[in-house]
């Protein structure tokens, strides 16, 4: 008897949960699933029928968001509008490996028509999910897809799925910190151990510091708890700090901020949310415009133009100049007069 | 159907790791929380053989014994070193975030376009897409048949002493510490086992994929004792692969029914409280023997 | 036998609440002795068997049991050749496993606990056997788990699990203290048969002055950490209940309780 109380209990709960989470969503969700499985049986000119994207994001964070915005942007862009001819179901992981996997699971399982997988870990794990069926994956915001083997050296993968990269525009940040700051030789940067990307974009600095008279001091950290001392340690050996895109050292900015400012050194940051947040700068890349690729590419597969795996994955080269000019009079810098017209203030 | 599929495929996985919690947590009545690290460990043993060329069910073995040191440490700290519980769980753990990362050498190593236990399985054609459950459906009869196997044996009765009542090992002139050793050296390869077939399974390795890992197995666990502890006719060890397989189904129907990850850890927690709640039998009858 | 040497005892050394339970205690026991020890809370009697079973270190002195010194030695080491039964029924099984694995857990002491089959078949017949001579029905619940059992079923089966293998020494600690007073009869009249028939040196601490009069050919009486009445042969078999219980209330009201 007790078993059969505690598995109904078991079940209402979870239920009873997911009731008090986003209803109305839910509710659309739903119904959308009846449409498609209705509709999918029949031809595609049939006006109700929707096509179901589900996006899928392993963490929450502002430029991951604007991936998401511009991918639907993108999309719309193409002609898919939501509510229109397609039904966005839109996932979130919380930077948790398991219920990435769920979730890129559920994706598959509900025969999604495309997934857009935002960040490298729910890309693999969407990529996984995926193969062998005909559903194709759209990754955005992979800093390296060769390297998490989401394609190959040819730009193209094997299965089915393209997408966008958000490479660093490493050399555009040297070149600007370098304008700012013509007489900085050390620049300081933190990173977690537990983010891949950052590890390849600390390469990427050393390889092209020189070419700009810098030296790169990097400094690992395991948790967010370590970030006061690391960042207090590393602002007293540079002439500034640069950030990546590393979700942890991000989260935290703050803290990096408040140690940078007591050591009188300016943050430099790899986005316009961070410069946002207090940094004085960043050649940062266009989230929104990298999203917005992102759902030109999904809209040529769900067009049929091309398959995914026909598509190369596309990496945006061009970056803009954000800066707050808050926080640059904080530390005496000043926009240099060749950059004054391009510089973006963020706000 | 598919989601049946993937509820079983990603349960039985985590029901190895259950396995291991169960000894530690049931019969060892030891807290130990190495496991949210030798996961990952299995994974990343696993990963990074396999990019080199290894066979993937060497790694498997491979990745088993990995594990097993890891258990071997913190039994070592334990006994040897006279720490708590707890403490030498969350040593060993922290330390081998480290290794993890050295072995892998990246917190992220895929491992898409290598051969897996389930690409080389001679039966993969006729199977077709029950390859992939039966594979792992076989590890976790192996790891359970032994398990209950070793279970009987005198080493095994000596281990289910240890944790019943360790003044009997004692008298037994047996060294309550070795045993301890023992369990935590099976349970934590089991574990890395777990995480081996995962990495394998998703096809990557990532850092982060063991955290939590403590509270699948234990809810596993707790969730599989209480829910059949009326059904005698099942070995504890079936219970425990079932509730794995009951605490995935419920996680997997409450995201496709919308619920978003930021509430997930609420409903795991609530969830747990409830079968304990409701089973809170198991624990308190055996104080009072 | 059984040799204490000079044996001293402190707890809590070099702190405010230093305690010497035993400065210089001597005792010793003869092979085939059993030897009833009573005495007040605090005389060092529990004391005296946790430092014999190693459970306690001490600060000086000598243990040795036959030809083996066993001071220094760990614990579990030391009960290779002794058996202890606690007052605590639960003790000396495993609540969560059956009666039968308990038997074979313990028949097997002494041997190596390796990877063969836990319950050796040809022994149930055996352990059947042996249960059935309790008379307390146990030997139709080979299959149950101890922990199902009552206290003074788990004491009679903790009592031959503790003697079922050879062993030169039996320590029995207040082992009757936590049963009623029938089953208590019953566990004190086992332990008699199998001491004799056994031919097992053993040390009883007991808090029931009847027993200790009643059982056993050496009677000691503990105070303070020494040994105040040390009877064996002809003399302990003279003494009475009444002849303990005067010395009890002397003792109490020199400590002016």
């Amino acid at each position: 008897m007790k078993k059969f109380m505690a598995l109904a209990i078991a079940f209402a709960l979870s239920l009873s949960f997911v009731g008090c989470g986003d209803s109305s969503a839910n509710e659309s969700a739903g119904s959308t699933d009846q449409i498609n499985n209705e509709a999918s049986e029949q031809e595609h000119s049939d006006n109700d029928e929707k096509l179901k994207i589900s996006i899928a994001q392993f963490a929450e964070h502002g430029s991951l968001d604007n991936c998401r915005e511009g991918f639907i942007d993108g999309l719309k862009e193409e002609g898919f509008e939501e509510g229109k001819n397609i039904e966005i179901e839109y996932q979130n992981a919380q930077a948790d490996m398991g219920a990435a996997n769920q979730i890129a699971q559920n994706f598959v399982n509900d025969k999604a028509d495309l997934i857009c997988a935002i960040a490298t870990p729910m890309a693999q794990a969407c990529y996984n999910a995926a193969d062998g069926t005909d559903i194709p994956v759209i990754y955005t915001a992979v800093t390296d897809p060769v390297a998490a083997e989401l394609s190959n050296e040819n730009k193209l993968s094997e299965k089915n799925a393209t997408g966008t990269s958000d490479k660093l525009p490493v050399e555009q940040q040297l070149k600007m910190i370098r304008a700012f700051m013509p007489e900085a030789k050390k620049i300081g940067i933190l990173y977690s151990t537990s983010e891949v990307n950052s590890e390849t974009a600390i390469e990427q600095y050393k390889e092209k510091a020189g070419e700009y008279g810098f030296e790169i001091v990097e400094s690992g950290v395991n948790q967010s708890a370590d970030i006061p001392m690391a960042a207090a340690d590393i602002a007293s050996k540079v002439d500034c700090i640069t950030n990546l895109t590393d979700n942890t050292i991000v989260s935290n900015l703050a803290v990096v901020l408040d140690a940078a400012e007591k050591a009188s050194i300016p943050v430099f940051g790899s986005e316009i949310e961070q410069v946002k947040n207090g940094c004085v700068a960043a050649a940062g890349l266009d989230y929104i415009e990298l999203g917005k690729l992102t759902g030109k590419m999904a809209a040529s597969v769900l067009k049929n133009e091309k398959k995914a795996n026909e598509i190369e994955y596309e990496v945006i080269s061009q970056s803009n100049v954000y800066i707050n000019s808050q926080a640059l009079d904080k530390f005496n810098l000043s926009v240099p007069d060749d950059m004054k017209e391009s510089v973006i203030e963020a706000e | 159907m598919a989601i049946t599929l993937s509820i079983l495929e990603q349960g039985l996985i985590y029901a190895v790791l259950a396995l291991g919690v169960y000894i530690t947590y049931k019969i060892l009545d030891f807290p130990d929380l190495t496991v949210d690290s030798s996961f990952p460990l299995g994974a990343a043993v696993s990963a990074i053989l396999i990019t080199k060329g290894l066979n993937a069910y060497l790694c498997l073995i491979v990745s088993f014994l990995a594990g097993a040191a890891a258990g071997l440490t913190t039994g070592i700290i334990h006994v040897k070193f006279k720490v708590r519980d707890l403490l030498s769980g969350i040593i060993t753990m922290t330390m081998l975030y480290s290794i993890n990362l050295h072995i892998a050498g990246k917190a992220n190593l895929p491992i898409f376009n290598s051969e897996n236990i389930f690409s080389i399985s001679p039966l993969k054609d006729y199977l077709g897409g029950f390859n992939t459950l039966f594979i792992i459906f076989l590890v976790v009869l192996a790891a359970k048949l032994v398990l209950d196997w070793y279970l009987k044996t005198k080493s095994g009765y000596l281990l289910r002493a240890v944790g019943d009542n360790p003044t009997l090992v004692t008298s037994l002139s047996k060294d309550n510490g070795t045993v301890k050793i023992i369990g935590l050296v099976i349970a934590n390869a089991l574990v890395s086992l777990s995480g081996a077939v995962m990495c394998q399974q998703q096809r990557f390795f990532e850092i982060s994929m063991g955290t939590g890992a403590i509270v699948i197995g234990l809810a596993s666990v707790i969730i599989g004792i209480n829910l059949f502890k009326t059904a005698s006719f099942l070995k504890p060890t079936t219970a425990v692969i079932l509730g794995s397989v009951v605490y995935k189904a419920c996680v997997a129907i409450a995201i496709s029914f919308g619920l978003s990850a930021t509430d997930m850890k609420l409903i795991t927690g609530a969830l747990f409280l409830a079968v304990l709640i409701l089973g809170n039998l198991g624990k308190g009858k055996k104080s009072n023997a | 036998m059984l040799e204490l040497r000079n044996i001293k005892k402190i707890f809590n050394q070099n702190t405010v609440n230093e305690t010497t339970v035993f400065d210089n205690f001597n005792l010793s026991v003869k092979k085939g002795d059993f030897v009833s020890v009573i005495g007040s809370n605090g005389s060092g009697k529990t004391t005296m068997l946790n430092i014999i079973c190693g459970s306690l270190p001490i600060e000086g002195g000598e243990i040795i049991i036959g030809d083996r010194n066993l001071t220094g030695q760990k614990e579990y080491k030391r009960y290779k050749n002794i058996g202890r039964v606690y007052q605590n029924p639960s003790l000396g099984t495993c609540p969560s496993m059956t009666l039968l694995e308990n038997m074979s857990l313990a028949d097997n002491k002494g041997k190596i606990y390796g990877l063969g089959r836990g319950t050796d078949k040809k022994r149930i017949n055996y352990y059947k056997q042996l249960l059935s001579r309790l008379n307390l029905g146990l030997e139709d619940k080979l299959y149950v788990k101890v922990g199902l059992l009552s206290g003074g079923q788990r004491q009679a089966v903790a009592l031959l699990m503790s003697t079922m293998t050879p062993i030169d020494f039996l320590i029995l600690d207040e082992h009757t203290a936590a049963l009623d007073p029938k089953t208590a009869e019953v566990i004190m009249q086992l332990t008699r048969e199998l001491v004799i028939e056994k031919k097992i040196t053993a040390i009883m601490v007991t808090h029931n002055l009847k027993y200790a009069v009643e059982y056993g050919n050496r009677l000691i009486m503990m105070c303070d950490g020494k040994a105040i009445i040390d009877k064996s042969g002809k003399e302990k078999e003279e003494i009475s209940v009444d002849d303990i219980l005067d010395t009890f209330n002397k003792i109490s009201i020199e400590k002016g309780n």
